[in-house]
């Protein structure tokens, strides 16, 4: 799995990484570029399908649709709108939310509690160590948002949760929750264009 | 300055959001179903939202990367190509033409030639046989599933109001849901247009104060509903097909 990670830590927007060469070759219908991309991306599209789909075997058949789609949507890949992996993680990210909202029973309910300043026990260290400028940013303005917004806005964003589930799952109005997410995008968007 | 834990914010959760926000809200994964639907069929028919939501989807990518990854049993390897429909023996060649996309062309030029027959069979019954109406001449959209294949075809008679739905046959859910369709004014909430088929076509009547909205960038979806209630005030199910009319 050290060779996904090296793949997608230099990724930079307008660049050709060896996913892109992979992404165009795909378009072109070769299932061998397919395997490999696979092999390379599949171990982090699978966390992000597991961390929202928490039942394995639903994780799983997203998956399966996450890479039926990239086959058969790899043409319409634009690297100058995105980074290979960025894309295929928000195509993982949109199948899997789709997936639990299409299905009610699965709502998260487990309490969050945002004060807790824990990192996160999923969080990957390696790229932890060789973080991109992007992502060094990014973590920088998180960083400028109050503790609570700051780990609200990571659990919408990791686990899917909806405006009404955040808000049981703190114990709080709902009109409060859309409040301070919608003011934490707004200070987040301000920041990253500063 | 409200502090962060009472309910008066400024900027309270009634108002309708703006566009960025809105798409921001998308990416973020905050949405319920049918905002969320809303959301996509916007994406597909709106430039300027899709590229509000690409804006977000880079400000937010480095997080997607930072969970740590998670080994991948084999066997969703060896489904992934049954889904495809690669044999399991054949070793990953290059070929080159890609025989899947074959088979999607050929399944949607025989649903095109199905629908031909059927508006050949049937439009003469439906309305008087007067070549100058043109009925021939009216838009097809394509109903395309998640993964570019196209689920059905909608031609479109905003002037009578009217879809003829047809199907590239599919297998029913397994879960015995019945397929809605929705109409999706951009920008509006889904209207349901009721039930169609997975197997037959069928023609679908636009009620009268609806027909208005059978535009150029109208989205039609399908979504897999309880067959009791059909029509439902708002999709809960799915999305297992969708496309905007071009007319």
């Amino acid at each position: 799995m050290p060779r996904a990670m090296e793949l997608d830590i230099n990724e930079r927007r307008g660049e050709r990484t060896p996913l892109d060469m992979l992404l165009k070759d795909i378009a072109l219908g070769s299932r061998q570029a397919f395997e490999k991309l696979y092999r390379d991306s599949s171990p982090r599209l699978f966390a992000i399908c597991l961390r929202i789909v928490s039942q394995r075997s639903e994780a799983e058949d997203v998956l399966q649709e996450v890479y039926a789609t990239v086959w058969h949507k790899a043409a319409q890949y634009d690297v100058e709108r995105a980074g290979a992996m960025s894309w295929l993680a928000m195509i993982a990210r949109n199948k899997a939310i789709d997936r639990i909202r299409s299905q009610p029973q699965t709502r998260k309910t487990e309490p969050l509690e945002l004060a807790e300043a824990v990192p996160d026990p999923t969080a990957s260290p390696q790229l932890d160590a060789q973080a991109s400028a992007d992502r060094v940013r990014l973590d920088e303005c998180l960083n400028e948002l109050d503790e609570r917004r700051r780990s609200l806005i990571r659990a919408a964003f990791f686990d899917g949760s909806t405006y009404e589930e955040l808000a049981v799952r703190i114990g709080s109005p709902l009109g409060t929750v859309k409040s301070w997410i919608r003011r934490s995008l707004l200070q987040l968007r301000e920041c990253l264009e500063r | 300055m409200s502090t962060i834990l009472d309910g008066s914010d400024d900027r309270g959760g009634q108002e309708p959001p703006s566009d960025d926000l809105a798409a921001a809200e998308y990416v973020l994964g905050v949405l319920d179903a049918g905002p969320r639907l809303a959301a996509e069929s916007r994406i597909l028919t709106d430039r300027a939202f899709a590229d509000l939501v690409a804006g977000w989807q880079r400000r937010f990518a480095p997080l997607t990367l930072e969970l740590r990854p998670v080994e991948v049993p084999s066997r969703v390897w060896t489904r992934i190509r049954e889904r495809l429909g690669w044999p399991l023996d054949e070793p990953s060649v290059s070929p080159a033409a890609r025989s899947l996309s074959f088979w999607r062309l050929a399944a949607g030029v025989a649903a095109t030639v199905a629908l031909g027959l059927l508006a050949v069979d049937f439009v003469p019954r439906w309305t008087a046989p007067r070549v100058s109406e043109g009925q021939f001449a009216n838009a097809v959209t394509t109903l395309s599933r998640d993964d570019g294949s196209p689920g059905w075809l909608a031609t479109v008679d905003a002037r009578r109001g009217t879809l003829l739905m047809v199907p590239v046959p599919s297998a029913p859910d397994a879960q015995g849901r019945a397929a809605e369709l929705w109409l999706i004014p951009s920008g509006q909430a889904p209207r349901s247009l009721g039930r169609v088929f997975f197997d037959r076509a069928h023609t679908v009547a636009v009620p009268a104060t609806w027909r208005a909205d059978l535009t150029d960038n109208a989205v039609l979806a399908i979504s897999l509903e309880p067959a009791a209630g059909i029509p439902h005030a708002a999709p809960t199910g799915p999305i297992v097909a969708k496309g905007a009319i071009h007319l």
